[in-house]
């Protein structure tokens, strides 16, 4: 077993703090759009919590996007080749659905310039440059309607953005389910989430 | 001793005597009415009734007791019209034989006998010529002549008009009780309490300032249906000086709704509603800062219920206290102006008129409280006990105004009618389908305009409004509204506004703010939690209900399969051992 270091500092900032807001920002917003349903807290602490984690998950996406632009790894969220990334993905989706419950060994192999196979790399892709995006700019909108009131009615009304900013937190939401569940299936069930700790990843010699 | 005393006595009673009666003689063989200005020196004949009537402190007692000075002055009856006739010409019952005659029963009595012979020169065609007496010249409690003319004064008509200044004139008959049937059998009065002229603003107008058509020379008969019909009428007179105040009034609901001023009949409405005069009074218009307006108390007239109301509200209680600033009906509603409030921020600007910086103590616990205080009304949170609901209003979104009915009419090509016949055709409510095409309809068939949907949450009865609460009972929780439980949410309704600025309400389906047809055309309404859309819900429990889906089947797959996995493994480890 040798030791690859996959995850720097401020990834793993990044991502626990993302992780954090995330949740906080998923049970507010249920809180505040579902008020009949639960009752955990009142309105307005639930608008205040959200408005809060939104603004600390815009600063954490700030600086995840500025770490990997200005380093250059950007690029591991980007399918630069799209001919290969059509294979691998076919690959990939081959392995999760059937080479995994037959006990074949996962045709990807993370490395610190690699370090999402091509169905992670468009999930990432679509969540940290599309959703994400959406999620912040449409969240900023809805925090002050009267500022932004301009571009609200640029982008077709309240309701309208408000819908984007909806769908994109069932989405989101979804993706949770799937990310939490896939950081399960690394060489052991814990293996990705200590990664996320400690930076390095453990993976066979002969990988 | 005692004779000659007694001879004195009756050759001077026998000279007089012979005096007096010579002098009835000629006096009364003259014609006054035709007596020329030449005659006059026959007054020097009345010296015989001066010679008592001058004294000061001559009366007569009549049957009831009345007591009534006849004192004459010598002096001034030279100077009237009448100095050249002689005292029988009028008093024509009265000869020294019998003087004083007979008792008569009354001091009206006697003034009627006595006004009797002004007919015998001032004949009833030449009387009933004057439009003034006109009016009493058949009626059987006509007053005598002398109660306007006087008795032993009576100027000509040109001098004593000319001693008297506008009003004067006119109170000479109007300072008395007088007054007339109007309609059938309505008695208006037609007195003026020279007090309340004198003390009213209007003190240095002519009476024909305002009652243009009357003069000392003229005096037109009017008919009206009815009093208030005439009240109605001579309102529009007001106009003539407060130019402003007119046109205030004929923009307001109360115009509207009733009548035309300055028409001759009220052509339409209600005539209950108020004019100039209901709220300022006739002859006693007090200055600004004494309007019984600010009571309220015209407004109470039709509006009773509201003031049972708004006895209740902490304004109401308030001005019960004696609290002088605290608002009545003219400090929101403004005393002219008076307009519907329905859909329009007037309300809205007589709180804040009030309650300066309101705005920044709500900014302090409320988020976006400008835009909380644009959407919702003061009263549906301030009167916590109302019904509450949302109004949804057709908008133009260029130019941020409301369609009126007759615009939507217009663009329709249909009647009112039939356009009320087409929302909610079914009695239902209008559903968001119905909605959605009514506007689509508007959109499509419109001039260019764009029109969408604006909502308001207000008290859904606006009478209620005035039910305001003191501020510790205000709606403070977001709870009470941003929820689709809330009580705002339990009716919506489509407010049509009229041409007059009323409002047309239409109920709707309670859940058309939830539906993805409305969207668009709704986009101007949001309340969290309150006008969710229950399509995008259903979709959100779908894409949530996959995500969660794929671990759970991967993982099942995974543990069906485990069996295939451990056999690949155990055959790997064979193969292993093997090589």
């Amino acid at each position: 077993m040798k030791k690859v270091f996959l995850q720097p500092m401020t990834v793993r900032i990044w991502h626990w703090v993302n992780a954090l807001s995330f949740f906080v920002l998923v049970a507010t917003g249920v809180q505040i759009r579902y008020r009949d349903i639960p009752n955990l807290a009142t309105f307005k602490t639930s608008v205040d919590l959200h408005n809060f984690f939104g603004f600390l998950l815009i600063a954490d996406f700030l600086l995840w996007f500025a770490f990997y632009v200005f380093t250059g790894k950007i690029r591991v969220y980007v399918p630069l080749n799209p001919k290969k990334f059509i294979v691998g993905a076919l690959r990939q989706m081959r392995y999760y659905g059937y080479g995994m419950m037959i006990g074949e060994k996962d045709p990807h192999h993370a490395t610190p310039e690699e370090k999402f196979n091509p169905l992670q790399q468009s999930a990432y892709f679509m969540v940290m440059l599309i959703l994400m995006p959406l999620q912040v700019v449409s969240g900023i909108l809805l925090w002050d309607i009267r500022m932004f009131a301009g571009w609200i009615a640029m982008l077709g009304g309240l309701r309208v953005v408000d819908i984007v900013h909806v769908v994109a937190f069932f989405l989101l939401t979804a993706f949770l389910f799937v990310h939490v569940y896939l950081t399960t299936l690394g060489r052991t069930p814990l293996a990705h989430i200590k990664a996320m700790f400690t930076g390095y990843e453990e993976v066979e010699e002969n990988e | 001793m005692l004779r000659d005393e007694s001879r004195e006595a009756w050759a001077d009673m026998s000279i007089k005597t012979f005096a007096c009666m010579f002098l009835f003689i000629t006096l009364a063989a003259a014609n006054p009415c035709d007596a020329p200005a030449a005659t006059i020196a026959l007054l020097k004949n009345a010296g015989a009734c001066m010679g008592c009537h001058n004294a000061k402190d001559m009366f007569i007692v009549f049957g009831n007791k009345e007591k009534m000075s006849v004192t004459v002055s010598e002096r001034a009856f030279s100077n009237t019209v009448h100095a050249a006739l002689n005292c029988t010409d009028c008093h024509r019952t009265i000869s020294l034989e019998g003087h004083p005659g007979k008792v008569i029963g009354s001091k009206n009595a006697f003034l009627r006998e006595a006004s009797a012979a002004c007919r015998s020169c001032h004949s009833d065609d030449k009387v009933k010529a004057k439009p003034h007496h006109a009016y009493m010249a058949e009626r059987a409690d006509t007053p005598p002549c002398t109660e306007c003319h006087g008795s032993h004064g009576v100027l000509s008509v040109a001098r004593w008009k000319a001693t008297l200044r506008g009003h004067e004139y006119c109170l000479t008959c109007h300072s008395r009780t007088i007054s007339k049937t109007v309609g059938t059998s309505e008695r208006l009065s037609l007195r003026i309490d020279q007090a309340d002229q004198t003390s009213s603003v209007h003190n240095k107008h002519d009476c024909s300032d305002c009652h243009t058509e009357y003069t000392a020379d003229t005096h037109p008969v009017k008919t009206f249906a009815d009093a208030r019909t005439r009240s109605i009428v001579i309102s529009g007179v007001c106009a003539k000086c407060h130019e402003d105040k007119h046109t205030a009034v004929r923009g307001s609901m109360h115009y509207n709704l009733s009548f035309r001023v300055g028409e001759t009949l009220v052509s339409r409405g209600r005539p209950e509603a108020p004019v100039c005069t209901d709220c300022h009074g006739f002859h006693t218009v007090g200055a600004k800062e004494t309007y019984e307006t600010l009571s309220g108390i015209p407004c109470r007239k039709c509006h009773e219920n509201i003031f049972a109301i708004y006895a209740k509200s902490v304004h109401g209680m308030a001005k019960a206290r004696g609290e002088h600033r605290a608002p009545l009906c003219a400090s929101c509603h403004f005393a002219h102006e008076i307009n519907f409030t329905a859909m329009s921020d007037k309300i809205k600007a007589a709180c804040l008129g009030c309650h300066e910086g309101i705005e920044a103590v709500h900014g302090r616990w409320l988020p976006n409280a400008e835009l909380h205080l644009a959407a919702v009304a003061c009263a549906a949170c301030h009167a916590p006990s109302t019904e509450k609901g949302i109004y949804l209003q057709l908008i133009d979104e260029k130019t941020g105004r409301p369609v009126p009915v007759d615009q939507m009419l217009q663009v329709l090509g249909i009647t009112g009618e039939e356009l009320s016949g087409q929302l909610d055709a079914h009695g239902q409510g209008l559903d968001s389908y119905e909605l959605a095409y009514l506007l689509r309809r508007l959109n499509l068939k419109g001039a260019g305009a764009k029109i969408s949907f604006l909502g308001k949450m207000d008290v859904m009865k606006y009478s209620e409004a005035h039910q305001l609460s003191l501020k510790k009972y205000a709606v403070r929780k977001c709870e009470d509204c941003h929820s689709p439980a809330s009580n705002f949410f339990k009716k919506v309704t489509l407010a049509v506004v009229k041409t007059d600025g009323g409002i047309d309400r239409y109920r709707t389906q309670t859940d058309v703010l939830k539906s993805i047809f409305l969207t668009e055309s709704s986009k101007q309404f949001y309340a969290l939690g309150g006008t969710r859309i229950a399509f995008l819900d259903w979709a959100g429990i779908f894409i949530v209900f996959c995500g969660l889906m794929f671990p759970v089947v991967h993982v099942t797959l995974r543990i069906f399969t485990a069996p295939v996995r451990r056999a690949k493994k155990a055959d790997e480890a064979e193969k292993g051992k093997k090589s």
